[in-house]
């Protein structure tokens, strides 16, 4: 264990004096191609574009990349005003990026926004693009450091796994935690526990196991659908300030309302709420269980199902939302971003799939402890209360891949 | 004495202290039980006014009064506690 330890230490050391010799040999070479990069402090958004710029720099010998923070120096928010009126564009939103004559607002990832900035590159590059922004500065006052080298190495072999990229370890990890915490409270289950109830009355095994089925699989896929609406939403309006500051504080709200729950329902047990809804699922169902088409009854449950979880999402106390915000701050391709929706998806269901086999095969109602659904209340209301902080004064660590 | 056990299908913690009363009853057989399901037995879950949470177990001594009630999921071993040291009420 320590020999390994120590072999770890030695390639971070060997990493960084790489790092730095290469770091060394670009500041020798000249530059020729300016990179103007405007970005505000806790804008996840500019983190992911500072990662991308570091890679470009990288790849290209001759990029000068000023990185010009627009909230903390008057000079570079004056520049990036002069830069807005020269070039007739909206500058109220970073990061902004200046390129010879071209400008980008925004980051979405390095396939569209990442590719359009390269491609600005190469045309400066064949064509010799006059620079507008090097004659609108006088002077750049605060200009900073190059973008930071990593000094963590980005893959590791390690036995039997094989190669692993560090950065991408994180979030599976908090995936499964959050969907785990989400699928101990599900909402849908008290319809399920009903359904299986009234299944056993049936005494017809095949349509018990398509009618449960129909209904787990109908959940699962509606709080897919959610969660990839609310993704593709966060991901398009991530990069304004106000809406993650709104999600972050629906996670402090959420941490709250999962204190008080786990403070004030010692016993657990299940609280007594909604009654009229209640009557009115369990009248739905009592009558879609005798239907004799069975095609008919099992849209009828799908259909159930889909409001059902459509309407109870408000009780899963923000943690989808919170969940996609994360996704959305990360740099991922984006096939992975459904791929990690399907995990947490499967995990959420998990509970609902036990409780449903367990009792079809025993033929006994089989629940799930409320204490253990309480003690999720109370590590739920810890990571939500992490994430809520993070979200709103850090969203940089939240940034994963 | 007499336990009165309010419940209702749709919530798992009543579904996990079914086995657990079960084997309660079948250890001590003079222990008077009674299960009333929240939904369909209305008269009796106004009566003792079961509107919190669930389950609700009622103790009830000889007179028929109340002397304790308990929400959630109590553990056998409370609830085993509980009721020897009522015996007599």
């Amino acid at each position: 264990m320590k020999k390994l330890v120590n072999f770890f230490l030695f390639c971070i050391l060997l990493f960084s004096l790489f790092s730095s010799l290469s770091l060394a040999q670009e500041t020798n070479q000249s530059k020729e191609i300016n990179i103007y990069f405007f970005w505000a402090e806790g804008c996840p958004h500019c983190s992911a574009e500072k990662v991308f710029l570091s890679k470009l720099d990288e790849k290209y010998d001759n990029l000068d990349i000023h990185i010009l923070e627009v909230t903390k120096s008057r000079e570079n928010a004056e520049l990036l005003a002069k830069i807005g009126n020269e070039l007739n564009a909206d500058v109220s939103g970073v990061p902004f990026t200046v390129i010879g004559k071209q400008y980008f607002i925004g980051w979405y990832n390095e396939e569209t926004t990442g590719k359009a900035i390269e491609d600005a590159v190469q045309c400066v590059i064949k064509n010799h693009c006059a620079d507008i922004v090097s004659g609108l500065i006088t002077q750049i006052t605060q200009k900073e450091q190059p973008v930071s080298k990593n000094l963590i190495p980005e893959k590791l072999n390690l036995p039997i796994i094989g190669e692993v990229e560090t950065k991408s370890l994180s979030l599976p990890i908090l995936t499964m935690l959050i969907a785990g915490l989400d699928g101990f409270n599900p909402c849908a289950m008290w319809v399920l526990l009903f359904l299986i109830s009234l299944l056993f009355g049936i005494q017809n095994k095949k349509r018990m196991w398509i009618f449960g089925g129909g209904f787990i699989a109908a959940s699962a896929f509606i709080y897919f659908l959610f969660m990839t609406a609310w993704l593709k939403l966060v991901t398009f309006l991530g990069f304004i300030l106000w809406v993650r500051l709104a999600i972050g504080s629906v996670a402090l709200w959420a941490a709250y309302s999962n204190f008080k729950e786990y403070f004030t329902n010692p016993t657990g047990g299940c609280k007594v709420t909604g009654e009229k809804k209640r009557q009115k699922v369990f009248e739905y169902l009592k009558k879609i269980i005798t239907e004799r088409n069975v095609i008919i009854a099992f849209l009828g449950i799908v259909a159930l199902a889909f409001a059902v979880n459509l309407i109870e999402l408000v009780c899963s106390l923000g943690l989808p939302a919170v969940y996609t915000q994360i996704l959305a701050l990360s740099n991922l391709p984006g096939w992975l971003y459904y791929l990690y929706l399907i995990l947490y998806v499967f995990i959420f269901i998990l509970p609902l799939l036990f409780i449903f086999i367990i009792s079809m095969k025993t033929l006994q109602l089989t629940g799930i402890s409320t204490k253990h659904g309480r003690i999720a209340r109370l590590i739920s209301g810890i990571i939500m209360l992490i994430l809520g902080l993070l979200m709103i004064f850090k969203p940089e660590l939240l940034m994963f891949g | 004495m007499k336990v009165l056990k309010f419940g209702a299908v749709w919530c798992s913690g009543c579904i996990v202290m079914k086995p657990r009363w079960q084997e309660i009853e079948k250890e001590n057989s003079w222990l008077k039980t009674e299960y009333y399901d929240f939904d369909k037995d209305k008269e009796a879950v106004e009566k003792w006014k079961i509107d919190k949470n669930l389950p609700t177990f009622v103790f009830l001594g000889k007179n028929g009064k109340e002397f304790l009630r308990l929400h959630g999921e109590p553990s056998k071993e409370e609830l085993l506690k509980v009721i020897n040291e009522n015996k007599n009420k």
